[in-house]
């Protein structure tokens, strides 16, 4: 099997020491058939679809890696539940966004001190241990001793320092991870640490590890360490030869369709909360006036079915239920049920109960 | 589901409009619309179901070949599932949120009988390959092959091994023959591919075809043929006559290497997939010195001096007599292979499945339903190497012997060979055989892994042992590493019978005696 070469660089690329940006006039077309790319961009809508946008376009059969950082984001998989895995109101009080990705797997936390790579490959060649290998040896060149759990997470000891995802479609197969080399890990604490132990969903629960940074064993290492390393041990594990291609913003990759479409597709209901799996969530707030049981089922977004009982009469209640179903879960406005609170002093205590429960944030960029 | 003519006396073959018209070539393609079960295909890494996420198709809509059927999620990798064939999803099996198990079908596709493989009948779409090079050889062919790991294996290489990369240079060529036809974003429709790989015609040199986005389609090999058959009617003789004056010689095959290559024919019936592993035999090695120094005497040709001098077993009563051993039975030193083979038979005491071997279809109904036959004890056929050709004699009951009992079989039987004319008999090769062969390739040469193939009667599986040789082992030692004996070795199984899960399941069992001799004593009478 031939390997097919990317064209050479200009001449005026041909500055390896520079970093950080790139010496081509502003304008210049990105080609996905580069081998090695590190985005200098922090935006995460930008940087995950750039991801997506080298995963659909490269050859399917040439290894192709990815380094990138975002801006303080929560990263959610793709089949999972927001409400569950993500703290609203810690998201509200920082104004952080969170953002699905395409790739399965469990919700992180991602800030300038969290490096993320992405390695894809042919499907044929596609092996996580193989990738998951390629990193720790990148690592332990910089003198940390890591390991590799059973789930292809790398650890150092019992602590997470990088959690994985894959993508895998007919020809091509991606394994991208995070890094923390110098994460907020209170941040990150607070912000997945959340209180639905109630809600019942399908789809992906994270599986929570405790973590820790990578700087707390090394002082050398940081972002671009971290990215020299892991590009050198692509280079020799799958002999490529090629320099490193940098992402910056304002060069216009962002205006190519694709990657256009997919920072549009990213923020918006419909892929943010519309793709979130059935779940039902079960409160049970105490009144002055007594208890209420309170049931809210919803699929992709939309509330199904809202049962709340209590001992006192129902009837307020029934029609405070009935008035949410089909409306967007988290996003009821008050004026939908404003009548129902209005007559009955209970059903406003229900419905601020259930307004809080159902609390979320919706950033857009 | 067939779709009926209004004619029921014209019942089949034939596309509406043609009536019973041929190609100008030996290809006649019927179309019949059938309706195809779509499976979803073994993960690996030992991943049972998945849960699907999200249908991009709804029933009764039509899809082609490569569009998107839906992406499916596992623990955390999210899928993306293609469909193989173009026509109409007639039913979706599991619904959006539901587990989907291995195995289990996810949807109907009713789908043109031509556009299916013979193979594909019992198409799976894999959905992630197993780290094998068998898969890649599957991948490559796209969607019209049988389920993974049951074509014939190339190489099979140990799951965690470094496989030279597709880049790779020195590559192996077998991988990529295979591949050649059917890489490089060549489009084609299974039924297309299937009938290019059976005339032998690489797909890249008909590249771009003339079907949509450049797909190949069956008149581009047919034309391709048409050519190819203007172009050598004009040298039928040539090839004839540059052999005899080059100095070639033509030799016919013996007895023995015909009846190698009639039985490897039939072999081909048989789906082989592969499995290779290294054992750890430190134990064993350092175990056979001491059962060297406790040879019984009556298998050594020099019996040693009686140990006793003043009192003897036999004052009160004649101690049992040693049966008598002839001198082709007697040895001077055990090898590895009568250990292998002990613990072997221990493994398939636990391991019906391994004691199994297909039985002969009765004459009286040659259809019936295949059935096996599973003996109560382990009967091992061993590969041999003689002057007069490839032979497996059968050692019969190997649970029911010692090790030195079975060395000394071993020792006939490699005298028996090294006769000519050969020395062996159907007592030795009896008719109903083992159902495992054991091929000690170590011997012969420093070999690690082989891809043996198995004969019919040849039993459910073969085992190829290599050479052994020290190597540094880094995972033991508590990390400071050791240095340990291991040798390869590489199995094949016939895939009718044996799943991949079961046959690495029994060569672990089989691995749990190997590197721990020491439970023989515990399970000896």
């Amino acid at each position: 099997m031939l390997r097919s070469f990317s064209p050479l660089p200009r001449a005026r690329l041909r500055l390896p020491s520079v970093r950080n940006f790139s010496i081509s006039p502003s304008r210049q077309e990105l080609s996905p058939q580069h081998a090695i790319y590190v985005s200098n961009s922090v935006n995460p809508y930008f940087n995950l679809s750039l991801e997506d946008w080298l995963f659909r376009h490269k050859n399917h059969q040439e290894p192709l890696l990815l380094l990138y950082r975002n801006d303080p984001c929560v990263v959610i998989g793709r089949n999972q539940n927001p409400w569950k895995e993500v703290n609203m109101t810690a998201l509200k009080a920082r104004s952080i966004p969170f953002i699905r990705r395409r790739s399965g797997g469990g919700t992180v936390y991602h800030d300038l001190g969290n490096t993320n790579y992405s390695i894809h490959l042919s499907r044929l060649t596609f092996d996580r241990h193989a990738t998951a290998e390629l990193v720790r040896r990148a690592i332990s060149t910089l003198g940390v001793d890591v390991r590799v759990n059973d789930r292809n997470d790398i650890c150092v000891g019992n602590e997470k320092v990088s959690g994985s995802a894959y993508k895998i479609v007919n020809q091509r197969a991606y394994h991208h991870g995070t890094m923390l080399i110098s994460t907020k890990l209170d941040t990150l604490g607070a912000l997945l640490r959340t209180d639905t132990e109630t809600m019942v969903t399908k789809g992906v629960d994270s599986v929570r590890s405790p973590v820790c940074n990578l700087r707390q064993f090394s002082s050398t290492i940081d972002h671009e360490t971290f990215v020299d390393a892991v590009v050198s041990e692509f280079r020799r594990e799958y002999r490529v030869d090629e320099p490193i291609r940098y992402v910056n913003d304002g060069e216009g990759a962002e205006e190519t369709d694709y990657i256009r479409n997919g920072m549009a597709e990213l923020p918006s209901w419909d892929w943010a909360f519309g793709q979130t799996p059935e779940f039902t969530y079960s409160i049970r707030p105490r009144f002055e006036w007594g208890e209420v049981t309170i049931e809210i089922r919803s699929k992709h977004g939309i509330i199904l079915e809202t049962r709340a009982t209590s001992g006192h009469s129902g009837a307020g209640l029934e029609e405070l239920g009935r008035r949410l179903e089909g409306h967007k879960y988290g996003f009821v406005e008050e004026a939908i049920v404003k009548d129902v609170v209005d007559r009955d002093s209970r059903c406003r205590d229900v419905w601020e109960a259930l307004a809080g429960a159902m609390e979320t944030y919706n950033y857009q960029p | 589901m067939l779709s009926l003519r209004r004619r029921p006396l014209q019942l089949l073959r034939g596309r509406p409009g043609r009536g019973s018209s041929f190609h100008s070539s030996a290809i006649v393609w019927a179309s019949r619309k059938v309706l195809q079960k779509f499976k979803l295909a073994d993960i690996g890494e030992g991943i049972t179901e998945c849960e699907v996420i999200k249908w991009n198709v709804k029933a009764q809509s039509p899809v082609q070949a490569f569009d998107q059927l839906c992406e499916v999620q596992s623990d955390k990798a999210s899928v993306e599932i293609t469909s193989p064939f173009d026509g109409v999803v007639k039913e979706l099996l599991v619904q959006e949120g539901e587990v989907a198990k291995v195995g289990q079908g996810l949807c109907l596709i009713e789908v043109d009988e031509e556009s299916l493989d013979d193979s594909s009948k019992r198409f799976t779409e894999p959905v992630s390959p197993p780290p094998h090079q068998v898969q890649e050889a599957v991948q490559s062919k796209a969607f019209e092959t049988p389920p993974p790991s049951s074509e014939v294996s190339q190489e099979a290489p140990q799951p965690r091994e470094r496989r030279p990369h597709p880049l790779d240079p020195s590559h192996p060529p077998d991988a990529a023959t295979i591949l050649n036809s059917f890489s490089k974003n060549v489009l084609a429709k299974p039924a297309v591919r299937h009938t290019a790989r059976e005339l032998g015609i690489d797909l890249n040199s008909l590249a771009p075809g003339s079907g949509r986005d450049g797909r190949i389609e069956k008149e581009d090999l047919e034309r391709y043929l048409a050519d190819e058959r203007k172009d050598s009617a004009g040298s039928p003789s040539s090839s004839a006559q540059q052999a005899k004056e080059s100095g070639d010689v033509v030799v016919e095959l013996g007895r023995t290497r015909y009846g190698m290559w009639k039985a490897m024919e039939k072999s081909l019936e048989i789906p082989h997939f592969g499995y290779s592993t290294t054992l750890d035999i430190t134990s064993l090695h350092s175990l056979l010195p001491r059962l060297n120094a406790c040879i019984p005497p009556h298998y050594l040709p020099i019996p040693p001096p009686s140990p006793y001098t003043s009192v003897n077993p036999s004052s009160i009563h004649p101690a049992p007599s040693p049966p008598l051993v002839p001198p082709s039975h007697q040895f001077t030193k055990l090898t590895y292979l009568p250990l292998f083979l002990k613990t072997l038979s221990k493994a398939m005491s636990e391991w019906p499945l391994f004691r199994a071997s297909i039985s002969p279809r009765p004459l009286s109904a040659p259809q019936a339903k295949p059935t096996l036959t599973i003996r109560p004890s382990a009967d091992i056929s061993i590969a041999l190497s003689t002057p007069t050709g490839l032979y497996t004699p059968t050692l019969q009951r190997v649970d029911a012997h010692t090790v030195f009992s079975l060395a000394a079989q071993l020792k006939h039987l490699s005298h028996l060979g090294r006769q000519t004319p050969c020395g062996l008999t159907p007592a030795e090769m009896p008719k109903r055989g083992g159902t495992i062969t054991v091929s000690n390739v170590g011997a012969i040469g420093a070999g690690d892994f082989a891809a043996p193939v198995l004969v019919p009667g040849g039993g459910v599986a073969i085992v190829a042992i290599g050479r052994a040789k020290w190597v540094w082992d880094v995972d033991r030692g508590d990390g400071q590493g050791e240095r340990r004996l291991k040798v390869g070795v590489s199995w094949s199984a016939d895939h009718r019978v044996v799943e991949g899960a079961e046959l690495a399941a029994f060569v672990e069992c089989w691995r749990s005696w190997v590197e721990v001799p020491e439970r023989l004593i515990g399970e000896a009478i």
